[in-house]
């Protein structure tokens, strides 16, 4: 039996801890900061919203489906956009279709769920905030330790590739607030569907469905450039009352056409509230003990991209994936530094483009890019293009990211 | 003190947290009442590479030793009394919810010499919410520089929460810290 | 997109119980804070013959009662170590993880606390 522990008890973690586990084989430690009651109780951590690629792999890895829309009400089918124009309504505002269902299910649920079953299924849970020196001792009892906490401190010990890291500082501030009580679009009342308003100069309201621990929700997500109005939430700190009520006021003023729908929100729970900003980057994969010693980094923790493409859980479980795969075809022989870099090189070749796309979407959009989603409202074949693409995003390097291949596809379908 | 083995087998544990900024003398405070030398777990932690150094590939993390501070005192024949100093580098948060985690109270010293730097740790245990705390000022040089009333003021300290001065190097008053800290854990519990 | 759309009653949110909130406390949930204490159950100097160095040195150390923060120290290994090997020694029998005084801290407990105190 070989001996791997995984140190982080996200999306990533988990999912590759389950896939080790059922294929057998593994005896797999997974060494979580909290408890799952905590985890369970505490406060929001992010958006997830994983699309159909995404949530097939996770399923392969777990071999069960705890949220199966069926069972949870829960299925996200359409992802829109809407650009605001001149007067209080959009210029630019539809929908495209999904050909998969996402779903976004609040992490606290999950990642409690998937602890206590990965706990019950034979594997070794160990509650403990990991410093270096644990690492670096465990990395002696362990065949292979990989660092998969992405938010801790401990990620430090990955260096900053500057190479692939274009920004050196936050691009967005994030305020998160998770509310029953929003109605779903007039346009579309039956269609679950996650909304981008991208609001020039000022930032983005993402409106995300989403399941929580009391039931189906929706995420009111403010992405705002720094300095700017919507970069305001550190004022409501630690106050979840205060931080739904500027997330409202916000609105109004910046997206009134999502107010009248939003206007009754309430939060879900008093942990439904969460602010913050990070420097985008990628990270070189190997991490150093001072013994030595290696630790392999998965995810969030080599690929830490901005949240305004919604790709952070679709990458940790692409990453899980990834190294899923490669584990099991290494078969007995030693994780070594050649291994760890292969791993993550197969993991950089399915995230490269997604990186580069979420790192363009930062910057204002270039004319190329208005005309697509210009032209996503009269044609639903680029409307539902682009909503596939956040499922599969290596389709945006033929297209969306290349201003002449761009616009040859923008006259293929104008001329049909 | 003797136990027998049966005895050894039912002991039973329980820990109070001393926190506090660097320098505030939690570790001195624990030495006065502890049944033995203060003892410290150490570990390492990563720093944050300064931005200006992320442009070459250096090897060879910086690293900051994180150390918890412990003594104990012998509450009967079966229940034993952790004290715990929080480390002194207040920003690594997770270190302090493993250490808090369980914990029957918790008193953050201060001094008032530098007030500020307890705010964090007050900020700390209002937000948790869970675990009953005092704010002791640690009387340095055995004299109190401002009044209570100020020092509460300057804390923002809301009135629920007691605040009383020690001084650490003493052992008698530090067993009194620990009371009023364990009466006001009890006066916080439901009176049913 | 040119259709009217009348308004539209607020969605009712579902509240189904979703999987796992009502469950109990698992070993997801099996937290080895720094003051619990662990004792070596029936010590058998053979055993310690196919353990690892760590691992024999927690099972020997154990013999009399010590909290996972006592066997950090009087090992010198970080306490995420530790509370790795007691794990696996508890979870084959070899080593007992004392309960706490309390699940959560109550009048009894805190009263014992304070006439320990009083006693000093």
């Amino acid at each position: 039996m070989r001996k791997i522990l995984i140190v982080g008890a996200g999306q990533a973690g988990l999912q590759l801890a389950h896939g080790l586990l059922l294929a057998g084989g593994y005896e797999v430690t997974v060494m979580s900061q909290r408890p799952a009651s905590e985890i369970r109780h505490g406060r929001v951590t992010s958006t997830q919203c994983m699309f159909g690629a995404a949530l097939e792999m996770e399923r392969r890895a777990l071999g069960v489906d705890l949220w199966s829309a069926a069972g949870s009400g829960h299925r996200i089918d359409g992802l829109g956009v809407s650009v605001p124009g001149p007067d209080a309504a959009p210029a630019i505002n539809w929908l495209g279709q999904l050909s998969q269902y996402a779903q976004s299910v609040d992490q606290r649920l999950k990642m409690a769920a998937w602890l206590e079953l990965f706990a019950e299924r034979g594997g070794t849970v160990v509650i403990n905030a990991a410093t270096v020196s644990d690492l670096d001792h465990l990395a002696a009892l362990y065949d292979l330790v990989i660092v998969a906490a992405g938010k801790g401190d401990i990620v430090e010990l990955f260096d900053r590739d500057a190479e692939r890291s274009p920004y050196s500082a936050p691009q967005r501030s994030l305020a998160v607030a998770y509310v029953h009580a929003v109605r779903p679009r007039e346009e579309h009342p039956d269609t679950s569907a996650v909304r981008f308003n991208l609001i020039p100069t000022v930032g983005e309201l993402i409106v995300i469905p989403a399941l929580t621990t009391s039931g189906t929700c929706d995420i009111l997500f403010w992405e705002g450039i720094p300095g700017g109005p919507i970069d305001t939430f550190d004022q409501v700190a630690d106050d979840p009352a205060a931080h739904l009520a500027h997330t409202l006021e916000l609105i109004r003023r910046f997206a009134p056409w999502e107010y009248e729908r939003c206007a009754e929100a309430e939060l879900t729970d008093p942990g439904a509230t969460l602010a913050g900003r990070y420097a985008p980057v990628v990270r070189h994969p190997i991490a150093a003990l001072p013994s030595g010693r290696l630790a392999l980094g998965i995810a969030d923790v080599v690929v830490a991209n901005d949240p305004i493409t919604g790709q952070g859980s679709n990458n940790a479980s692409r990453a899980a994936d990834t190294y899923l795969a490669a584990i099991l075809a290494h078969g007995d022989r030693p994780y070594d530094q050649a291994f760890m870099q292969a791993t993550f090189d197969s993991y950089w070749a399915r995230v490269a483009v997604c990186t580069a796309w979420t790192n363009a979407m930062l910057a204002p959009p270039p004319p190329h890019v208005l005309d697509i989603l210009g032209a996503a409202g009269q044609h639903q074949d680029v409307a539902d293009r682009f909503a596939n693409g956040f499922s599969a995003p290596d389709d945006f390097a033929d297209w969306l990211l290349d201003p002449i291949k761009a616009s040859t596809y923008l006259a293929a379908v104008t001329a049909r | 003190m003797a136990s027998t083995i049966s005895d050894a087998s039912l002991a039973l544990s329980a820990k109070i947290v001393i926190a506090g900024a660097f320098g505030v003398g939690k570790t001195t405070f624990v030495a006065a009442i502890s049944e033995i030398p203060v003892a410290s777990t150490e570990a390492l932690m990563p720093v944050a590479a300064a931005p200006a150094d992320d442009v070459s590939f250096a090897r060879g993390k910086t690293t900051t030793t994180v150390a918890m501070d412990f003594g104990r005192i012998a509450v009967d024949d079966g229940l034993t009394l952790y004290l715990f100093g929080t480390p002194g580098q207040d920003r690594f948060w997770f270190l302090w919810d493993d250490l808090a985690r369980g914990a029957l109270a918790a008193i953050v010293l201060v001094d008032t010499r530098n007030l500020a730097a307890s705010w964090p740790a007050i900020a700390y245990f209002e937000r948790r919410g869970d675990i009953p705390f005092t704010v002791v000022v640690n009387l340095f040089d055995g004299q109190l520089t401002h009044e209570l009333a100020e020092v509460r003021d300057a804390l923002d300290l809301s009135p629920g929460i007691p605040l009383t001065t020690a001084d650490a190097r003493d052992r008698r008053d530090v067993r009194e810290a620990l009371r009023a800290l364990i009466r006001h854990a009890l006066n916080l519990l439901p009176s049913h | 997109m040119t259709r009217t759309y009348a308004l539209h009653a607020p969605r009712r949110p579902s509240r189904v119980r979703p999987y796992g909130i009502t469950r109990g406390r698992t070993a997801a949930d099996r937290f080895l804070g720094v003051e619990r204490l662990i004792s070596t159950v029936e010590f058998d100097p053979q055993r310690v013959l196919g353990m690892l160095p760590e691992t024999a040195a927690v099972y020997e150390a154990c013999r009399y009662p010590r909290t996972i923060a006592e066997l950090a120290t009087g090992l010198a290994l970080p306490l995420g170590v530790i509370r790795v090997l007691v794990g696996d020694l508890a979870a084959v029998g070899r080593v007992r993880i004392h309960p706490p005084a309390a699940d959560i801290p109550d009048r009894h407990l805190l009263e014992r606390v304070l006439r320990g105190l009083d006693n000093l």
